[in-house]
């Protein structure tokens, strides 16, 4: 018996740029085999290789037994593969779109009968079969995309970041399809940015700048960073970290909502002096690591990456923000149906949700930008329906597309938003340098957008809505898209905009970074279903202490629609 | 070539299409139009062109001379001028186009038989009309005063297959040929590179789906399409504006079938070779929409270009179809004098597609 | 503060943005080229088949002087005329002249005979033409050869001239022509392209969190492209030279005029960007939407030669009062004295259609 998949030496440029160098990998018959790795690190492109639409440079690869340049085509026709994109037909129904899948391959029509009604049974699409995709929720689209990769029973499947923007229930529900799949002793090969996925798979693969650097089960990876975790509990972060970030012997440090996290160098032990000055500030207990610091230790640029500016360089005035029973209804469609809530100002608040709760309508009112059909909402004391130009110079805004300029440079579009805030000469010279050092994005002013990768875009989105020192801001899924590496800078520098005073008000879909935030609002079909601390949360669902975001937050959404039902 | 899998690429495309009205409105209107804007607006039937008299003679044979101007039917008297300088003023204007100026002894010099200078001045700017406006205008100052027999030679001209020189006749046939050249391209060129930029492409590329079975499952939708439109341009040139059909309707739709596949794969292979839909569109644009109308012959023929521009125009299978769409349609001539355009065309289409095919490896990179 | 950052932005913008800058330079300068050589010129060289029953020394002076003035251009030389046919028909000739015999004797003796001259009608305007060359040199070999009597010689004699463009070549209408619908696209696709791509980036969302007023967002769409309309007419200004086109009125008067015309281009590039999501669909609708708009302008079809409604309906396209106002300023160096109701008609057009698209602008989302 051959493995499914075997590479060796498998390698693939790119005009000058060598993309992916020696891979050799053997994944078995009925594994599920993780590939975990910063953005470039070659994901994206090994998956391409294996599914055979793609020829490497050096090396080769067999996959079912075939060579993946010589046998091309048998390897097509036995592959799933789906890959980040929109993989469906926007004006085709969902039906349509899996008759299209199942035709090209050749599927039998009693084949595809039973296999389709059992998929999309399971994939809840049942009711929709009329529906348009295009009409259809992100989380829906990708669990048709997998249903039409699964509609020809193929003994391998290649999925690239299949959920990727996904919300954790959906989520949820694709990797119970695909745990399905699995038992009836097919392979998949799947690369994720969430950490909990990566926790599903039997094996991981850990990629960077195209090298693969560990292969093991996620318990072992999780081991060889063991015993070098630190939760630091303390009343004076400021200070805490300032020492902390003196010592070289500090890998990485995490500032959480409440307590930071630190992980140490191979081998090293806090110093007697630093744990001296420590004394009397904070309580150091060691932790369990999670999968993410197993990654953090494992990229190679984790050292190289560029460390945030320490923090509070800037005091702003925050504001709070308020809404009171407040809905918007489109036509029929109530998508925010009475919201009331109040948060402080220097508080980060994050708000999490299925795709279509009504997260992104409900930040679009707080930033003025839809008028609420029903109710109130004040931001920093300004009504959002009657005072919205005044509200515009006090906060800032940062949609997840990271609308910037492609076609300017990095420098330009921080002058130009500058400049679109009113701010000139001496003081726009000012904002403009501390900006962009507090994002880290000195050094890289003449660099045109279209050539960034996503975490730099990210960072300098987020200089641009801070230059006028907003007194909150928001931030819709600001992180989608961004490795786990690079996601931790920037919740550095959100809570170093905190600590400043700014509110920050952010939605995501990554449940781990609940514990950056302050307090947590849980929305589902646009109601407010929960909304506390993490512990309040947890207590709510009388939890267990230990019980992971995965759990509250399923658990919340589940009561709200047992609610909804009877 | 598995049938079924271009069945059901086929099915696919078309059921996109048809739920893309602005798409299938456009190609089903915008021959239309262009059908019958130049249809009716290409015409040398100048007629109401307007003149201006300078009659400095007032003789009973000046007001014979301005009257054999305005009772030809192609010159309306807009003005009487006055003065030499008025004339100019009415040129610049633009109010008239034509001047006529009637020197003092016109009558005199008319009936001693001595040479009477008249002068037609004409507004140039628009050169095509300036060029018909000049040869009417001397037809009619020539003519005047023949009183006697004709001369002894005389020209006896006779126009082949359009004996009344009607523009429309010409044009319209043209047309099929440029309507088919702009249009199928359009639909066929955002084809497969819409599917580059949304990403659906790498499932094709990722399933048993040949290249060529793919490009061909694509082409028969809007193979259908075109050929729709084609039948609706030669309808409405038939019937609406008249245009003769003197060859045989069978073999003008059985080689347009052929054009059609070849304007369509250029389309195709115009898509293999972009990455962006706009890129795609603006290749297009210039690939095929201005050379089929400046280079095909359809308004402009082909033998009074520079050589240079002679040779450019061998590379549009536009050029070769008006030959073809004329020769059936006007001349009622089949294959035994139309071959070399068709060999032409259909060589180029099988170039096109197996460069498409070629083209299209089922590679992302 | 806030309106010069917006202002300075576009202008990067825009000299980073290849495909309106690619755009510019081909309607601008290529396109003018090669419209200029391959339109512009006179007809000539027309393929001319002989059947010359005569072989007479009289008879090849005839042959003679229909190849001399370079009018045709001799292809054959055939026994019969049942020999013309297929030259006709494959298109080798377009015309045939046919000499009768005993031609030389017949004109010795001053009878009156006839020459037979087939022109393949099937492109009338080429067949017009050919007619016309053939009248007069058949007039002008009548008159050497002394067989036109007393009477018929001392008729009138026309003096014709061609003002403004005495060559009569389409070089300067098409080079001018070419110029003014360049100015039609670029005043549509740029502002097109600078708002719908900021809906596609999805900065337009951006921009309205930020103080930036609505009005100011308004300015800096469409203000860059009047400067930009103006600055690219430069390089065109270089090919007028070559080509020759005279320059006979004020240029600054041109560019005043210019950029009151751009008013009404940009009025309708913001109404395409409106109704359009990605760059794609705004330039299909700046090339196909606005193709009648060109049409009816004069620049592809002289606007005398249309029927009624269309001349009245061409009164309604910018473009047809640009193109007057061009043709005027640079052939017949006119002035503001004679173009006022142009430019007024320009105002009336340009100042709804901006204001409209001001309108349309403060709701796009």
């Amino acid at each position: 018996m051959t493995a499914t998949i075997h590479t060796s030496g498998l390698g693939r440029r790119f005009a000058d740029r060598q993309v992916l160098t020696g891979v050799d990998l053997e994944v078995q018959r009925g594994e599920i085999f993780g590939l975990l790795g910063p953005d470039g690190a070659g994901k994206t492109t090994l998956m391409q290789l294996l599914a055979a639409i793609l020829d490497p440079s050096e090396g080769q690869a067999t996959v079912l037994g075939f060579d993946t340049v010589r046998q091309a085509a048998e390897v097509n026709a036995r592959v799933g593969y789906m890959s980040q994109g929109f993989t469906l037909y926007d004006r085709l129904s969902v039906l349509e779109n899996l008759q299209f899948a199942a035709r090209i391959r050749g599927v039998e029509a009693q084949d595809f009968a039973s296999r389709s009604h059992e998929l999309l049974t399971m994939a809840g699409l049942q009711a929709h079969l009329d529906r348009p995709a295009g009409k259809l929720s992100g989380g829906m689209r990708k669990k048709l995309s997998l249903c039409a990769n699964l509609i020809h029973a193929p003994p391998l499947l290649l999925l690239d970041e299949p959920s990727l923007g996904v919300d954790p229930l959906s989520r949820r529900e694709l990797w119970q399809l695909l745990r399905r799949y699995q038992q009836h002793g097919s392979t998949v090969v799947v690369s994720t940015p969430y950490m909990d996925e990566a926790e599903y798979c039997d094996r991981l693969a850990f990629l960077d700048q195209g090298r693969v650097l560990a292969v093991d089960t996620p318990a072992q990876l999780r081991a060889q960073v063991h015993g070098r975790i630190y939760e630091i509990q303390t009343a004076r972060s400021i200070r805490v970290q300032a020492i902390l970030r003196d010592a070289s012997e500090v890998l990485n440090l995490q500032w959480l909502a409440d307590r930071l996290r630190i992980q140490l160098h191979v081998g090293a032990e806090l110093p007697p002096a630093t744990l001296a000055q420590l004394d009397g500030l904070a309580t150091l207990t060691p932790a369990e690591p999670g999968l993410e610091e197993a990654f953090i230790a494992l990229s190679t640029a984790t050292a190289a990456a560029p460390q945030p500016v320490s923090p509070a360089v800037m005091e702003t005035q925050g504001g709070e923000v308020r809404a009171e029973r407040l809905s918007v209804r489109f036509g029929d469609f109530t998508t925010v149906d009475r919201v009331s809530v109040n948060v402080p100002p220097g508080e980060v608040i994050g708000w999490l949700g299925p795709n279509g709760a009504g997260k992104t309508t409900l930040i679009k009112v707080f930033c003025g930008l839809l008028l609420p059909s029903d109710g109130e909402a004040f931001v920093a004391g300004l009504s959002v329906s009657r005072q919205a130009r005044a509200l515009r110079s006090r906060i800032g805004y940062m949609s997840q597309r990271f609308s910037l300029y492609p076609d300017l440079t990095v420098a330009e579009n921080l002058r130009f938003f500058a400049g679109a805030y009113g701010l000139g000469g001496k003081r726009r010279r000012q904002t403009i340098e501390w900006a962009s050092g507090m994002t880290a994005l000195t050094g890289m002013e003449a660099r045109r957008v279209s050539e960034l990768s996503a975490a730099v875009r990210q960072r300098l989105a987020l200089a641009c809505s801070i230059l006028h020192s907003p007194a909150v801001l928001f931030l819709d899924e600001p992180t989608s898209g961004v490795d786990p590496l690079n996601r931790q800078r920037f919740w550095q520098l959100i809570q170093t905009l905190a600590s400043g005073g700014m509110t920050v008000f952010v939605t995501t879909h990554y449940l781990e970074e609940a514990s950056y935030c302050h307090r947590l609002g849980l929305m589902h079909q646009g109601r407010l279903v929960a909304l506390g601390t993490l512990e309040q949360l947890r207590q709510a669902l009388r939890l267990p202490a230990d019980a992971g975001m995965e759990a509250v937050f399923l658990g919340h959404i589940e009561q709200a629609q047992r609610e909804l039902a009877s | 070539m598995n049938p079924r899998r271009i069945a059901a690429v086929a099915t696919k495309e078309a059921k996109e299409v048809l739920r893309d009205p602005i798409t299938v409105g456009v190609a089903m209107i915008m021959p239309l139009i262009m059908l019958l804007l130049f249809g009716y607006a290409i015409t040398l039937d100048v007629d109401d062109i307007t003149l201006g008299v300078l009659d400095e003679d007032r003789t009973p044979a000046s007001r014979q001379l301005t009257e054999a101007f305005t009772a030809s039917g192609v010159f309306h008297l807009e003005r009487e001028l006055t003065a030499p300088h008025a004339v100019e003023q009415a040129l610049q204007r633009g109010e008239i186009r034509l001047a006529l100026i009637i020197p003092p002894g016109f009558e005199r010099a008319l009936t001693r038989h001595e040479p009477s200078p008249v002068q037609l001045l004409v507004d140039g700017t628009y050169s095509a009309t300036a060029t018909l406006v000049s040869s009417h205008a001397l037809a009619i100052a020539s003519g005047f005063g023949h009183a006697a027999g004709p001369p002894a030679l005389q020209l006896e001209t006779r126009v082949w297959y359009n004996p009344s020189l009607s523009s429309v006749h010409t044009v319209v046939p043209g047309l099929y040929a440029v309507i088919l050249m702009a249009f199928p391209p359009l639909l066929t060129a955002l084809a497969l590179v819409r599917e580059k930029e949304t990403g659906t492409i790498a499932q094709i590329y990722a399933s048993p789906l040949s290249s060529v079975e793919f490009l061909a499952g694509k082409l028969i939708p809007y193979a259908i399409i075109a050929f729709v439109q084609m039948a609706m341009v030669i309808a409405v040139g038939f019937l609406w504006f008249g245009v003769p059909f003197r060859g045989s309707v069978a073999f003008l739709l059985a080689i347009s079938l052929l054009y059609v596949l070849c304007t369509l794969g250029i389309g195709l292979l115009v898509s293999a070779v972009t990455r962006t839909q706009l890129v795609a569109l603006l290749a297009v644009l210039i690939v095929t929409l201005m050379p089929s109308i400046l280079f095909s012959g359809m308004l402009f023929p082909i033998f009074t270009m520079p050589y240079v521009v002679q040779l450019y125009t061998l590379a549009f299978p536009g050029r070769y179809f008006v030959d073809i769409s004329r020769g059936v349609v006007l001349k009622g001539v089949g294959l035994e004098v139309l071959w070399p355009s068709i060999t032409i065309v259909a060589v180029y289409t099988l170039l096109v597609f197996a460069l498409a095919a070629w083209r299209l490896k089922k590679k992302v990179a | 503060m806030r309106l010069s950052s917006l202002l300075h932005k576009e202008l990067i913008q825009f000299f980073r943005d290849p495909v309106v800058l690619f755009l510019i330079f081909w309607l601008y300068t290529i396109e003018v080229v090669i419209c200029a050589y391959a339109l512009g010129m006179e007809m000539r060289d027309l393929p001319l088949a002989v059947v010359d029953a005569d072989e007479s020394p009289a008879s090849r002076h005839l042959i003679d002087d229909f190849v001399a003035g370079g009018n045709f251009r001799l292809v054959a030389h055939l026994r019969d005329v049942a020999a013309a046919e297929p030259y006709l028909e494959r298109g080798e000739a377009q015309a045939v002249l046919v000499i009768p015999v005993d031609f030389e004797r017949e004109l010795q003796r001053g009878g009156g005979q006839a020459l037979q001259f087939l022109v393949d009608g099937s492109n009338a305007n080429t067949a017009a033409v050919a007619r016309g060359y053939a009248l007069q040199t058949v007039e002008a070999f009548q008159m050497r050869q002394g067989t036109l009597d007393e009477r018929q010689l001392a008729a009138v004699a026309p003096q014709l001239r061609i003002w403004y463009n005495p060559d009569q070549t389409n070089v300067s209408f098409t080079v001018l022509a070419m110029i003014a619908l360049a100015g039609l696209m670029i005043g549509v696709v740029h502002p097109a392209a600078s708002i719908v791509r900021e809906k596609e980036v999805g900065t337009i969302e951006q921009l309205m969190v930020t103080p930036i007023r609505r009005g100011e967002l308004f300015i800096a769409k469409t203000v860059p492209t009047l400067l930009i309309g103006l600055v690219a007419v430069l390089p065109s200004l270089a090919l007028v030279g070559w080509f020759g086109v005279p320059v006979r009125g004020s240029l600054p008067l041109f560019f005043a005029l210019t950029a009151l015309f751009l008013l009404s281009a940009i009025g309708l590039g913001v109404l395409v960007a409106a109704v359009s999501r990605t760059l794609q669909q705004a330039l299909l609708l700046a090339f196909f939407g606005l193709f009648p708009l060109m049409f009816l302008s004069g620049t592809i079809v002289p606007v005398e030669s249309m029927p009624n409604l269309l001349q009245q309906l061409s009164l309604a396209s910018p473009l047809r009062h640009y193109l007057d106002i061009t043709l005027g300023i640079f052939l017949k160096g006119t002035g503001m004295e004679i173009l006022w109701p142009h430019a007024l008609a320009l105002v009336a057009i340009g100042m709804p259609l901006y204001l409209v698209a001001w309108l349309i602008f403060r709701r796009i989302k």
